[in-house]
């Protein structure tokens, strides 16, 4: 059932949204889907990862990013570009010595502020390679899922670096494809 | 009769509302103008509350809440939040400000000297009663000195740092980007410098005087002596994205700085300061953060207690959210005091029911 | 960078009234919240057009989720037409184009003030339950840095003894509404002042929810399947409100959670507090054809 409320303000219409609201909303509905329910793949807007900076970075933030060109669009939003270690968002690419040296220094946060661990993003091919099953908050049960494209490394080095409540959260995207492992998951490599 | 999905909610809140504005009347660019003129020192309370300093703004949220102070500031901060941020201005010290009042309660006279400006301290404080009957107030001309003061004025604490009264602190340079904002971020303790003085900048004047006073009155640790209180006009200094610097306009500042004895054998100083001119609060919130690093826990000095209780916004929409209904909570509460009461008569043991707190 | 970068063309106010960088930091919050079930996240709480103390924070979240399609439904203590739940849902309407709605089926967000409703939520809802006080342990300890250092530590042997001091005292736990619950085992939560009839609804959950506090810029989440387990000892089962064999004056429903009425001659009747729930069961009675969703609750006990 559907409702109409009256119309007090006359002149109030409702406002248009954009297009970066738009894409930057769907975007967002992706990334918190995904990780409220780790092992399931969500669908974002468009495949260009920039979008995700977009949603989530601005002059409040500190982001360390390996791509070069991504860099320099992410610095237009204000936001500040930083080393790894500093970084609250980090755009990994993981199949490279680089990426897997700043997945070691991210920040993890605390146990007085966990929220200060950063989120990462990083490429990966969704569906097949390397069998992973997970479990914990947003899974019923256990499920398994298949990541390709970046080494058997980047296990350890999150279970190295995710004691809960301190950790990160990882992203990992293919196309337009997305998966969220929030630090609470429990990964099993198979 | 049918349990129908009534529409009384709805039009109780809309009726409401119009009852409240009729009251009002029509609000027009006059009216805004009017009290805009007339009363610059309420405008200004209000800018300073709504860390907003826009008086045609304050005036016409004064207009559209009939001066309701709290209704008046949330107004202006819900319109001030949606605002982009557009640069930083470059810091304004004590020796750039345009000063026109400038006094000292330590020191009979003090370099730069004096300087009462507009004041009613020393006035007699009777009513203007025969304006009522139709003979205007018309202020008496002022007199200019003979020799006008001048407009820019050392800082005290600058002479006190050079004669060794006062701790220099080194000031480590940020970056004005760097400048925590209390406004995008949360408040978190201990306090950043930056947010403590923000946060004071815009609390309550009338919460900042009654925790500031309790200070006063000997529930703080330190007794304020006036040390400098200065009504001034300040540069918006900012710099374009071409790089030049420039001056965007002038806004008027209070602040006020007051000192204490501390155990380090040197003054300590309190700081505060507003947009607008508003003395009680800067002296008020001055006192409390001259208190406040030797303030026990949950103390009203203590840092975390008078800054979350002096913030206007908060703390009076939580006082009239007590208006809203509770019956979900009263209910549940009802439902674990007659079981305890029946388990009480079962076992006919003795028990007495303790203070619980109560759900918001 | 300039000045263009920076501004945007003037607009009276953006879509779902924040502007998008408080959107963003909304979003980074929100995102953290999930990862960590329970844990309360600082966050700015900008100002919005209501007042602090009315639902400022669960409006933040809804405002920062809403699209065009969304279906926003709004309750105040299980009431839609409650005033100030009538109010925010006109007011999400009005900034953002979404359809209001009363029914908990046809929902995509729910935000509500001190209840959950009686149908199930399904697996593309959320929750958003406006938070008054977001901390637990303020009973105990008023001081929030000291409560945060508590929740650091995972210390919450304040709580458990105040919770045996009041079995000691009135032989059971007094808590009323806003029953302290464990989240994933980790970190205590308020659920929120819902009345501890509404509490297993969390404890792996189908939606998602958050949980807002404006006034005090906090906010928490718990995501689907989540542990969330009302502090009990092991010998002293949790008790929901004794409303199980209630029947609605109303509806002629039995078995939900109940407003109590008083009446002049001493006794009370009882209506259902999920006001939509019971427009529904009695356009059902009257012959129409209504959709009635799965409830938690049957035949007054949980089921999950």
């Amino acid at each position: 059932m559907t409702i109409q409320s009256p119309k007090t303000h006359p002149d109030l219409v409702v406002p248009v949204r954009n297009l970066s609201e738009a894409r930057a909303n769907a975007t967002y509905e992706a990334l918190m889907w995904a990780l409220a329910r780790p092992g399931e793949i969500r669908s974002l807007p468009g495949s260009d990862p920039f979008a995700l900076a977009e949603t989530l970075v601005d002059r409040e933030c500190r982001v360390f990013a390996c791509d070069a060109s991504l860099s320099e669009r992410i610095a237009a939003t204000g936001a500040y570009l930083t080393p790894a270690a500093e970084a609250d968002h980090a755009f990994l690419a993981l199949d490279t010595p680089d990426g897997l040296a700043a997945l070691r220094d991210v920040p993890t946060g605390s146990h007085l502020y966990p929220d200060e661990g950063a989120t990462v993003f990083a490429p990966a091919d969704i569906g097949s390679g390397r069998g992973l099953r997970l479990s914990g908050p947003g899974i019923e049960g256990a499920v398994e899922i298949w990541i390709g494209g970046i080494p058997d490394e980047v296990w350890a080095i999150r279970s190295a670096r995710c004691e809960y409540p301190i950790g990160f959260e990882l992203f990992l995207i293919d196309g337009d494809r997305v998966l969220g492992l929030p630090r609470s998951a429990t990964i099993e490599v198979l | 009769m049918a349990y129908v999905a009534t529409r009384g909610g709805e039009r109780a809140i809309e009726q409401s509302e119009r009852l409240y504005r009729a009251g009002l009347g029509d609000i027009d660019a006059q009216r805004v103008a009017a009290i805009r003129q007339a009363l610059p020192w309420l405008i200004d309370r209000v800018m300073g509350e709504a860390s907003l300093y826009e008086p045609d703004l304050a005036a016409l949220a004064l207009a559209q809440s009939g001066g309701d102070l709290y209704e008046t500031v949330l107004l202006l901060r819900a319109w001030r939040t949606t605002q982009p941020r557009l640069a930083i201005a470059e810091p304004v010290t004590q020796e750039s400000l345009f000063t026109v009042r400038r006094i000292s309660a330590a020191f009979k006279d003090i370099p730069g000297g004096q300087i009462l400006g507009p004041t009613l301290d020393y006035s007699h404080r009777l009513l203007a009663t025969s304006v009522l009957e139709g003979q205007p107030f018309v202020p008496m001309p002022v007199e200019p000195a003979a020799r006008p003061a001048p407009a820019h004025q050392p800082s005290l604490a600058a002479w006190q740092k050079a004669v060794g009264l006062v701790a220099d602190v080194s000031a480590t340079p940020v970056a004005p980007e760097d400048i925590p904002d209390l406004t995008r971020e949360p408040l978190l303790f201990p306090a950043k410098r930056a947010h403590t003085l923000q946060s004071l900048a815009r609390a309550d004047t009338g919460g900042v005087l009654a925790l500031g006073y309790s200070a006063m009155r000997g529930y703080g640790n330190a007794h304020p002596t006036v040390n400098e209180l200065r009504l001034a006009e300040a540069e918006l200094r900012v710099r374009h994205p071409r790089g030049t610097v420039f001056s965007a306009g002038r806004v008027k500042v209070s602040q006020a700085e007051v000192t204490n004895k501390g155990k380090s054998g040197k003054l300590e100083l309190g700081f505060c300061a507003t947009l607008g001119w508003n003395e009680v609060k800067v002296i008020a919130g001055a006192t409390l953060d001259l208190n406040a690093p030797a303030a026990p826990k949950n103390s009203p000095v203590n840092e975390e207690f008078f800054l979350y209780h002096t913030e206007p916004v908060e703390a009076s929409g939580f006082c009239i959210h007590f208006k809203l209904p509770h019956y979900v909570t009263f209910q549940s509460s009802l439902d674990a005091l007659r079981d305890a009461k029946a388990g009480t008569a079962a076992h006919a043991t003795s028990s007495t029911i303790q203070r619980q707190e109560e759900p918001a | 960078m300039s000045l263009s970068n920076l501004t945007r063309p003037w607009e009276a106010f953006s879509y779902g009234f924040l502007d998008a960088s408080a959107k963003r930091e909304m979003r980074r919050k929100m995102l953290k919240a999930i990862a960590v079930p329970g844990c309360q996240m600082p966050y700015a709480s900008r100002e919005v057009p209501i007042a602090r103390g009315w639902g400022t924070g669960g409006l933040q979240v809804t405002l920062t989720l809403i699209k065009p399609s969304s279906s926003i439904k709004v309750i105040d203590q299980g009431a839609d037409d409650g005033v100030n739940a009538a109010s925010i849902r006109r007011f999400i309407a009005r900034v953002s184009g979404a359809a209001e709605t009363m029914d908990t089926l046809e929902a995509s967000i729910l935000q509500s003030r001190h209840r959950i409703p009686e149908e199930k939520l399904r697996d593309d809802q959320i929750l958003v339950l406006q938070v008054p006080n977001p901390e637990p342990l303020r009973p105990v300890e008023p001081n929030m840095s000291a409560a945060r250092e508590m929740h650091a530590d995972a210390d919450y042997s304040r709580l458990w003894l105040t919770l045996y001091e009041q079995i000691v005292r009135s032989g059971r736990i007094m808590q009323g509404a806003a029953y302290p619950a464990l989240v994933n085992g980790r970190h205590v939560m308020t659920p929120s002042p819902i009345p501890r009839w509404d509490v297993p609804k969390l404890h792996m959950a189908r939606h998602l929810t958050f949980l807002s506090a404006g006034r005090e810029k906090r906010l928490f989440a718990v995501p689907p399947f989540t542990r969330v387990e009302p502090l009990v000892f092991s010998d002293v089962p949790y008790k929901v409100e004794d409303h199980a064999s209630l029947t609605c004056d109303r509806s002629g429903v039995k078995g939900y959670f109940m407003n109590e009425i008083p009446k002049d001659d001493g006794t009370s009747a009882h209506e259902l507090s999920d006001s939509q729930f019971g427009v529904k069961a009695i356009r059902r009675n009257e012959g129409e054809t209504v959709a009635i969703g799965d409830t938690w609750y049957k035949n007054g006990t949980f089921t999950q």
